[in-house]
């Protein structure tokens, strides 16, 4: 296994986040990660990311522990993230964002440069190279993201949330980067609460409710299992029938 | 021509205003003045690799300026050295000062920082007051007449005019290297997002540690140059609380995190205070305080990239230029 996660608790004062989640990832794998809002998916991915210390389990990493690591010791491992909330640095260019990724591998300012352009190219971000980061609009920061995340070099990425709010020209857009990157043999764990996007990209889905993982499957199985519908479809569903506002 | 070329015609008559000015300089008034201006160039640029480029608004570099300003006195009045050879000294024991306090307070960010930068200075600040070895309340004296050239005891200011204006060059050459190497990406980063940076394998405490132990040294060289020049120092001068925040000021009014906006800020910032503390017969710190407030408020409110976000912002008002790469 290239993530071995077991019985990852997270507790925020006597609130579980996080409680006894597992989650599995081979090498090669696109593993998608659903649950309504507030499941605990976004604090299940900062601990995998070694943004929060859980208070309980292990994260394993090619055969490394990761569980007390540092973020910056996660990246150098080749654990690459998105965040929900886009944190692009806004005052640097697109180019200097994706070089700060760069730099993990490349400490020449020189090869950092060269590696940045190669994944601007990639990611399709290349005519934008000079503009400031805080000029693009979501999808360009979303898309800038996975960017500079890629410019680490990661063995696995962890994306959260980077594909909802976007415009179906946008999101196929964007799934067709994602389907690049794996083919490029990176590993990816996709956060998504819209079911339909994940369903058509990933190979294996895991359905998180209250902190955990209540199901886990092929994605037409899941999608049939009834506590899926009960916990996480029939939420869904009633939001979709509920005329709008 | 084009906007490059104007720049470089610009850069060029810039640095020789630089050169010549203690030549057009009709008294050792106005002479003291630009030497003033370059010693506060100097340690606003120190302050801002730190408070500027890595984001860490330290309000207490006080403690590094007068570390670097007192040792040299200190060398003198102990063992009858030159002034000059406490130059080093200063410069390493703000190493030593910063990887000292840095461990704790850089864990803190934003205002708590600051407030702890500001609480470590005024602590350093009676501490020294009240330290007989390094002259207590009374502070330091260095040579009243030079006993050598290598003493740097100078009537005339113009020496020290062009010794600061080469050190300042220096420190401007090495922000420069800075901001094209990975430790300086890496610092905007940390300044611009510490968790995305992070997330991308930049180890922020280390990257702080480093911005704050190269501004110290190069705050404390500022602290021996103005030493050297005044020949005196006592707590205030050295690690008084106007101290840490002119270098503030003079930074954040030109631009912090920019290569030339401490520069920019101290051409406005100390002819402005020498200018109104002549006319209003002051000379008292009560005025300086009341302008640097002044100043912080204005570029709090309507400006806090300072002149060169200002400047920025007004040249893109123009038609769309050719994209840069
Ligand atoms: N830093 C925090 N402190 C306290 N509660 C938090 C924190 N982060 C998340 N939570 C809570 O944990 C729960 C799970 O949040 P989150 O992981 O963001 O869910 P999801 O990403 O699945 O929408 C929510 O109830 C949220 O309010
Ligand atoms: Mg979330």
């Amino acid at each position: 296994m290239l993530l071995d996660a077991r019985g990852v608790t997270k507790l925020f004062g006597g609130f579980r986040a996080v409680a006894g989640a597992d989650l599995a990832v081979a090498d090669g794998e696109i593993v998608g990660l659903i649950g309504p809002n507030g499941a605990g998916k976004s604090t299940f991915f900062r601990c995998l990311a070694g943004d929060l210390v859980p208070s309980a389990g292990r994260v394993v990493f090619d055969g490394d522990d990761l569980t007390r690591a540092s973020p910056e010791a996660h990246a150098r491992a080749g654990i690459g993230r998105t965040f929900q909330v886009p944190a692009t640095f806004a005052d640097m260019t697109v180019l200097e964002n994706v070089m700060v990724g760069a730099f993990l591998h490349h400490p020449g300012a020189r090869e950092a440069r060269a590696r940045a352009r190669e994944v601007l190219d990639l990611t399709g971000l290349a005519p934008l190279a000079g503009q400031r980061a805080g000029a693009l609009g979501t999808p360009g920061r979303k898309r800038l993201e996975i960017a500079r995340a890629l410019a680490t070099a990661p063995r696995l990425l962890l994306l959260d949330e980077c594909l909802a709010g976007l415009t179906p020209v946008e999101l196929r857009d964007a799934i067709d980067l994602v389907r690049k990157i794996h083919r490029l043999g990176v590993t990816l764990v996709i956060v998504e609460h819209v079911m339909e996007v994940i369903v058509t990209l990933a190979q294996r889905v895991l359905v998180f409710n209250e902190g955990h993982v209540i199901a886990t499957g092929a994605p037409r199985e899941v999608v049939a299992d009834p506590a899926v519908i009960e916990a996480y479809l029939g939420r869904g569903y009633r939001e979709r029938t509920d005329p709008a506002p | 021509m084009s906007s490059d070329h104007w720049r470089r015609a610009g850069a060029a008559l810039a640095v020789a205003a630089l050169l010549a000015y203690p030549l057009a300089a009709s008294s050792p008034y106005y002479l003291d003045i630009g030497v003033t201006v370059l010693l506060a160039a100097i340690s606003a640029s120190a302050w801002n690799i730190l408070g500027g480029f890595a984001g860490q608004v330290s309000v207490g570099h006080g403690m590094f300026f007068g570390v670097g300003a007192y040792l040299p006195l200190l060398v003198y009045t102990l063992w009858g050295w030159p002034p000059m050879a406490g130059i080093p000294l200063g410069m390493l024991l703000a190493v030593g000062l910063a990887a000292l306090i840095g461990a704790p307070t850089l864990r803190l960010t934003g205002h708590y920082f600051s407030m702890a930068t500001i609480a470590v200075a005024e602590l350093i600040r009676i501490l020294v007051g009240t330290w007989g070895l390094v002259g207590a309340a009374i502070g330091l004296q260095g040579p009243a007449t030079a006993r050598g050239w290598w003493d740097l005891t100078f009537r005339d200011e113009t020496p020290y005019y062009y010794i600061f204006l080469g050190v300042l060059a220096g420190v401007l050459a090495l922000t420069h290297a800075l901001q094209g190497r990975r430790l300086g990406y890496y610092m905007r980063a940390v300044k611009a997002g510490e968790a995305a940076a992070r997330s991308l394998g930049v180890a922020s405490r280390r990257t702080k540690l480093a911005a704050l132990a190269l501004s110290a040294s190069l705050t404390a060289l500022a602290g021996s140059l103005y030493v050297l020049k005044t020949g005196f120092v006592d707590p205030d001068s050295g690690f008084g609380i106007l101290v840490s925040v002119q270098m503030v000021i003079v930074a954040a009014l030109g631009g912090a995190g920019t290569l030339y906006g401490p520069l920019v800020g101290a051409l406005i910032l100390i002819p402005a205070q020498s200018w109104a503390n002549s006319w209003l017969g002051g000379g008292g710190s009560g005025l300086t305080f009341v302008l640097y407030g002044g100043i912080i408020v204005l570029v709090a409110r309507f400006e806090p990239g300072g002149l060169f976000e200002l400047r920025r912002r007004m040249l893109r008002w123009r038609p769309e230029r050719s994209r840069a790469a």
